[in-house]
């Protein structure tokens, strides 16, 4: 699948080379340019091949050094690109080197956002919640099924979207765009995602009351009665508390604090 | 101990690695750094069970873009720390490890900011164009890093049995029991912020059709999860059968 046309100066070892850099995409994160450095890094078998001045690297190292932030998992989509219209532009002298630097910035937000919902807010999400409700129990298969469960599509995505990426180049991303096979992704995954947090939701955010009125055979448990008009309204009535404090902008870190205080305040006086 | 605290010294470092150079396979989270810190300590089980509360109170919490609200290593490290010293069960040490990671995560965000040093030095090797330059910066970067997992966790480890110790027996019961309860509900944050970003009004009824199969029918995460692939398979045959009619139509 990695045949690059006859006169191609990439190979697909090139690739595998860009591939397994790409894996240390963070490894030296800074607020100033992210993955900027990272990109470069990941890029440097390829700028050592096809370019052999020192002007030619220079310019192409000031490229790639420039600020960068994706998802790392469907990082190398980008990469895939970015090494084909390099190939092009060593090849090409009309080549205009300034849609390289537009495609990456085009190109890192949605990445970003297909990646962090479908592998953060979706894949992981599941994976976490099967693994972590075996580990538990005390069952430690539950660490594996986790890892495989991620690392799984994980690694799938990450190889094939190189290889795609650079197979296409530039092409690639007006044809998912029209067909619209990214927003079908996006969309399914979000179903798949949203039913889980639902289930996880349930199970898993614990908030029940042990309020009663009343005393001997008039006695009115509270959580009974809320459990006859919807069976754990409490927890979904709080997730969804937070959630709106959210989209207000409350920071995350006052939310962790104050659940935290409503947790000590509640206990006390006898809510929870 | 102090041989074990290295230990979980480099098994935090190592967490915080595989984001920055394996390839971020979510290894650097409770449910593996925990149990891995249990069986340094002689405890696995105490660990794996702290790992799963702590993986679920910390669901919604991972580094995506650039700041994160909580260093979930750290808090896995304390975390199980507490748990086998104090004995007094997985969700209060879990909920003690809450706090200690809010604090963590300034030093790693400490790491982000020193990392930029390496910058200005990748600026001047591009200007010479110096390849081999750029790549030494770059693994500059794994040190600080590095640094920034395993200087916290070695302290935690090394001195957090003696001092949690005497800590736990100044906090009251009634504290430690209310933070437990609030760490029940710590869950419910980061699933909101996971809705944040996924929910749009109308998808709301999958959320709510996911939450009653749960509640109503008892289905397991797994079971709804099987569920919601055969539904988006499903939708997209009869959408793909419609479309076909409709073109024969024509």
């Amino acid at each position: 699948m990695s045949n690059p046309s006859n006169e191609s100066v990439i190979t697909r070892k090139d690739l595998m080379k860009v591939f397994w850099r790409s894996l240390r995409l963070l490894g030296s994160f800074n607020f100033e340019r992210m993955q900027g450095l990272g990109y470069a890094f990941t890029m440097i078998p390829i700028i050592r091949k096809l370019y052999k001045t020192k002007e030619e690297r220079s310019l192409a190292l000031k490229r790639h050094l420039e600020f960068f932030n994706t998802a790392p998992w469907l990082s190398t989509f980008i990469f895939g690109i970015t090494v084909a219209m390099e190939e092009e532009n060593s090849k090409n002298k009309d080549f205009d080197v300034k849609s390289i630097t537009a495609v990456k910035v085009g190109l890192m937000g949605p990445v970003a956002a297909i990646g962090d919902s479908l592998f953060w807010g979706t894949i992981r999400l599941i994976a976490a919640g099967i693994g972590a409700s075996m580990t538990i129990k005390g069952n430690p298969l539950g660490i594996f099924l986790y890892a495989f469960l991620f690392n799984i599509p994980h690694y799938f995505c990450r190889y094939f979207g190189l290889f795609q990426g650079y197979k296409l180049g530039t092409k690639l991303l007006n044809k998912a765009m029209e067909s619209g096979i990214m927003q079908k992704v996006t969309h399914g995954a979000s179903i798949i995602g949203l039913m889980s947090i639902g289930a996880m939701t349930a199970s898993m955010v614990k908030f029940s009351t042990p309020l009663q009125f009343g005393s001997g055979k008039g006695v009115v448990k509270v959580q009974e009665v809320l459990d006859q008009i919807f069976p754990a309204m409490l927890p979904l009535l709080f997730t969804f508390l937070i959630y709106f404090l959210l989209k207000r902008q409350v920071k995350v870190i006052y939310l962790i604090v104050g659940t935290l205080a409503f947790g000590v305040v509640a206990k006390t006086i006898g809510l929870m | 101990m102090l041989i074990s605290a290295l230990l979980i010294g480099l098994i935090a470092g190592f967490a915080w690695l595989d984001s920055r150079i394996f390839g971020d396979n979510m290894l650097g989270r409770p449910i593996v750094v925990a149990p891995l810190v249990g069986w340094v300590l002689g405890d696995f089980t105490t660990g794996l069970v702290v790992g799963g509360t702590l993986e679920i109170i910390f669901i919604g919490i991972v580094g995506v873009g650039a700041t994160i609200p909580a260093d979930v290593i750290t808090g896995a490290v304390a975390g199980t720390v507490f748990a086998i010293v104090l004995g007094k069960g997985p969700e209060v040490a879990a909920t003690l490890a809450v706090p200690i990671s809010l604090f963590a995560v300034q030093l790693k965000n400490l790491a982000k900011v020193i990392n930029s040093i390496w910058i200005n030095k990748a600026d001047k090797f591009a200007e010479e164009g110096n390849l081999s330059g750029i790549e030494w910066v770059h693994r500059g970067g794994y040190v600080v890093l590095f640094l920034a997992a395993f200087i916290p966790n070695f302290l935690v480890a090394y001195f957090g049995a003696s001092i949690s110790k005497s800590v736990i027996n100044v906090i009251p019961t009634w504290l430690t029991e209310g933070l437990a309860a609030g760490g029940g509900l710590l869950t419910a944050i980061g699933f909101a912020m996971i809705l944040q970003m996924i929910l749009k009004k109308s998808l709301v009824p999958y959320f709510i059709g996911g939450f009653i199969l749960s509640t109503y029918f008892n289905l397991t995460i797994t079971g709804v999860t099987i569920l919601g692939v055969l539904l988006v398979v499903i939708m997209n045959q009869i959408k793909n059968d419609r479309g076909i009619q409709h073109e024969q139509s024509f």
